[in-house]
């Protein structure tokens, strides 16, 4: 991988901005997306909590990532707390390893996050199967697949807005 | 300032061993309150009162889109479609001139029966909002809610027939859960022999449960509300029969079925109003659907 990690010197990063991705990424489960589209589509917010805990560890850690899966509860309406449980353990899961993720490339990273993200799918399913739900099919586990290709994409996104030059 | 790897020698608190379990215990205290209590209800109403506007918000710029798509159609699909619904138009006037003389008949019959009249007309149409993102629950947001004075229990139809039933209301929305959403019960009756069954949902389609492996049943037989558990009205069409298989040894057939109406496609549904004809109930409050359908099996029609 060409891509090596860290390379260059970031501007601080605020609390401001953290708080908008979260926001945006709780705004589009709020949206209106055809019926299909939940079988294929990565779970943006596990994404966001994964990508904060590795990189910003001070402000997001298993606290936040519990109190941010109480509001994605609300925003999918499903049973309160399923979220919360799987990105609580993630988080958990990340800052044991926090300072060897930090220093992986982004392939590397990709790998760890499918697994993480897995984790999560599987977390939420086995909550659902012990309330009660029927199980869905392994095609719940498609998403983590998407998001793990798609995470050097969110990557470089988070990142342009702290890159010196555009100051 | 915070750098991201600065060594915390400062911070203070719990470690994270101690916040995970903290934060472990809670969600589990909550996901027990909420699949067996139901605590959690009420906080959800509260917040959905919040979660309108920026619902309503995120969607604009979509409905905006569909408005202006709706807008630029060409002249060729309107007329086209003009007359398609002219000639749908044409049959059903038909229809209906036949089913108002029907009307009437049936009245004068029921009058000299001394039976009422139990069904009413009217519906109340609502726009879905959208589908609630958990993929476990077969469940949808409509824009109707205690403001127009939808109460849980309502049955929900689209055109060609009966897609689910409305579990929780809130005050601007309101949720309706689909009929195949799982141990969704709905009562149902054979257009062909007579027979009465229970539909139940399985969580992404519907099947016939308990019905004895001799029984009268094919691939392609109508099943239609049977109109006897006083919540749904008889006659809406609800599902047909896809497969039957009699498993050797088994004492019920497994009877799979394909759901009419457009379960998870539809954009306007049409919530039906109680049944107000009925004899006043024992109990004091109707309660939200599920348990109250079981009494169906072996009542005899009137």
């Amino acid at each position: 991988m060409s891509y090596d990690r860290p390379q260059e010197l970031l501007k601080p990063i605020r609390r401001r901005f953290i708080t908008l991705t979260f926001t945006v990424a709780l705004l589009m489960e709020l949206l209106p997306l055809p019926v299909g589209s939940t079988r294929w589509l990565p779970d943006l917010v596990a994404m966001l909590i994964l990508y904060w805990a590795i990189n910003q560890p001070r402000r997001i850690g298993v606290g936040m990532a519990f109190l941010i899966g109480l509001i994605a509860d609300v925003t999918t309406a499903g049973l309160f707390g399923q979220h919360a449980l799987a990105y609580c353990i993630t988080a958990y899961l990340v800052q044991l390893r926090q300072n060897q993720l930090v220093m992986f490339n982004l392939g590397q990273q990709a790998l760890v996050i499918l697994a993480l993200l897995q984790a999560n799918q599987l977390i939420m399913v086995l909550v659902r199967l012990a309330s009660g739900a029927a199980f869905i099919g392994w095609g719940y586990f498609l998403p983590p697949l998407i998001g793990a290709l798609l995470w050097p994409l969110l990557n470089k996104l988070l990142l342009l807005p702290y890159r010196h030059h555009s100051v | 300032m915070n750098f991201a790897n600065t060594p915390s020698f400062t911070s203070q608190g719990l470690g994270p061993g101690a916040r995970l379990i903290l934060c472990v215990l809670a969600s589990l205290a909550l996901l027990v309150g909420d699949s067996h209590f139901g605590l959690m209800d009420r906080a959800r109403d509260a917040i959905s009162v919040l979660l309108y506007p920026i619902q309503r918000a995120v969607n604009l710029p979509l409905t905006a889109g569909r408005h202006i798509g709706d807008f630029f159609v060409t002249q060729a699909e309107l007329k086209q479609e003009n007359d398609r619904l002219r000639s749908v138009e044409l049959a059903q006037s038909g229809r209906l001139m036949r089913l108002q003389m029907l009307e009437r008949e049936l009245a004068q019959l029921k009058a000299l029966n001394q039976l009422k009249v139990g069904r009413s007309d009217r519906g109340q149409l609502a726009e879905v909002l959208y589908t609630a993102r958990d993929p476990f629950s077969y469940k949808i947001i409509i824009d109707k809610g205690l403001d127009a004075g939808v109460k849980p229990g309502l049955p929900v139809i689209d055109e060609q027939g009966l897609i689910g039933q409305i579990t929780r209301v809130q005050p601007l929305t309101s949720e309706i859960t689909l009929i195949i959403n799982k141990n969704q019960m709905v009562p149902v009756v054979n257009l062909r022999t007579g027979q009465r069954t229970l539909l139940y949902g399985y969580g992404g389609g519907v099947e016939v449960r308990y019905l004895s492996s001799g029984s009268d049943i094919r691939p392609g037989d109508q099943l239609v509300t049977s109109g006897i558990d006083d919540l749904y009205q008889e006659g809406i069409p609800v599902a047909r029969v896809t497969r039957v298989d009699r498993p050797a040894g088994a004492a019920f057939a497994r009877v799979l079925c394909q759901s009419v109406a457009g379960v998870q496609s539809s954009r306007y549904v049409l919530i039906l109003p109680a049944r107000s004809a009925m004899p006043p109930e024992p109990a004091p409050a109707p309660e939200p659907a599920v348990k109250k359908k079981k009494k169906t099996t072996d009542e005899d029609a009137g």
